[in-house]
């Protein structure tokens, strides 16, 4: 039981850090290195993806960095996805989803490396944001951004709701890289959005979990009890991190669940 | 209600389901009781559908049709898929 908890508040810390739920991490875990049937497992990460992305989401909203708009309309395609992902999976393998998949976030970890360097801000205040751009408070300074490629982030928000009920995901893993490194978000703000909309992602497939009796009691309750002050944490402490850090990071975890989900393709 | 107050309400919301849910949660699991595990898991699966509607509410009195009607959208693909897990959960 110690070590569900634990497993919970590892994948809640990782995951908050970067605005990820962390399912893309504790699906793996519980049915490779813990055993976990698949059902039970996509149906506890559900249940731990809501309960990270709420603690996030909680403490970036009160530091004002979610777009609650920008977040609205991303949901939109978000739970368009979900629905278009049921149909699209029934067309393809596992495998050649996981080598789709795997890809895909490669080749994102590459973007992500390559524009580590480069910021989404800009520094005079009198630029306007837009209607779905936004301002964002770095200790002393204060910057604006504009939404650019907006299709794209559309785009992108479609995919994570497919891959999302599929695998027992958020989406976010999708969701922050295209929205930082295509879609002109600041990393900051792209991570906070994103939890904000990923908690309604996973509530969305978890009621149907939840209604087959795939929750399994008291795995379930054990790893959320471990994600819950995990997150709060990795939220809070993700304001201490660089940008710059927070995109390495992200990097890495995309290269390496992305060889992860190809290798276990082929 | 201004953009801030509604962000606050937003925050209030999440925070309530948060602490509900883990109270019910750590305290099924320190007795071995599987009730209060289960609501625990019915109010974080709740926490993101009332912070929704919270946020509905709020862009409806703000009068910001667009983005409210957005809302309103995600609000009913989430209430559909309750619906369907209600027929299911009534099928078993």
């Amino acid at each position: 039981m110690a070590l569900l908890v634990l497993t919970g508040a590892a994948t809640g810390l990782v995951g908050s850090l970067l605005g990820l739920g962390g399912g893309v991490f504790l699906v793996p875990l519980l049915t490779l290195a813990l055993h976990v049937p698949i059902r039970a497992a996509i149906a506890a990460s559900l249940i731990s993806v809501i309960a990270t992305a709420s603690a996030s989401a909680a403490v970036n909203l009160n530091r004002g960095l979610v777009n609650m708009r920008l977040g609205l309309v991303l949901e939109v395609a978000t739970s368009v996805g979900g629905l278009a992902g049921g149909l699209t999976a029934a067309r393809l393998t596992q495998h050649q989803l996981f080598v789709a998949f795997g890809l895909t976030l490669g080749v994102m970890g590459v973007v992500m490396a390559a524009r580590s360097g480069r910021r989404n801000v800009i520094s005079d205040l009198a630029v306007d944001p837009g209607r779905l751009g936004g301002r964002l408070q770095e200790g002393a300074s204060t910057y604006v951004y504009r939404v650019r490629r907006l299709p794209f982030g559309l785009f992108a928000s479609l995919i994570a709701g497919a891959v999302s009920g599929l695998l027992g995901v958020g989406g976010g893993i999708v969701k922050v890289p295209v929205l930082n490194a295509f879609c002109g978000i600041p990393i900051r703000a792209a991570a906070a959005t994103s939890t904000f909309m990923i908690g309604v992602t996973a509530a969305a497939s978890a009621f149907i979990y939840f209604s087959r009796g795939d929750v399994a009691l008291p795995l379930t309750t054990a790893v959320a009890i471990g994600a819950l002050p995990a997150s709060l944490l990795g939220a809070s402490l993700s304001d201490r991190l660089r940008a710059r850090s927070l995109k390495v990071m992200m990097a890495v975890v995309l290269l390496a669940v992305g060889a992860r989900m190809a290798l276990e393709g082929m | 209600m201004p953009e801030r107050g509604l962000e606050r309400a937003v925050e209030v919301v999440l925070g309530i389901g948060l602490l509900a849910s883990g109270l019910l949660l750590t305290g099924g699991l320190a007795l071995g009781r599987f009730a209060p595990q289960r609501w625990g898991i019915i109010a974080l699966m709740a926490t993101p559908a009332m912070r929704l509607v919270v946020l509905t509410v709020g862009l409806l009195r703000e009068r910001d049709w667009i983005f409210a009607a957005v809302s309103l959208w995600i609000l009913g693909v989430l209430g559909s898929s309750l619906w369907v897990a209600l027929r299911i959960a009534a099928g078993r």
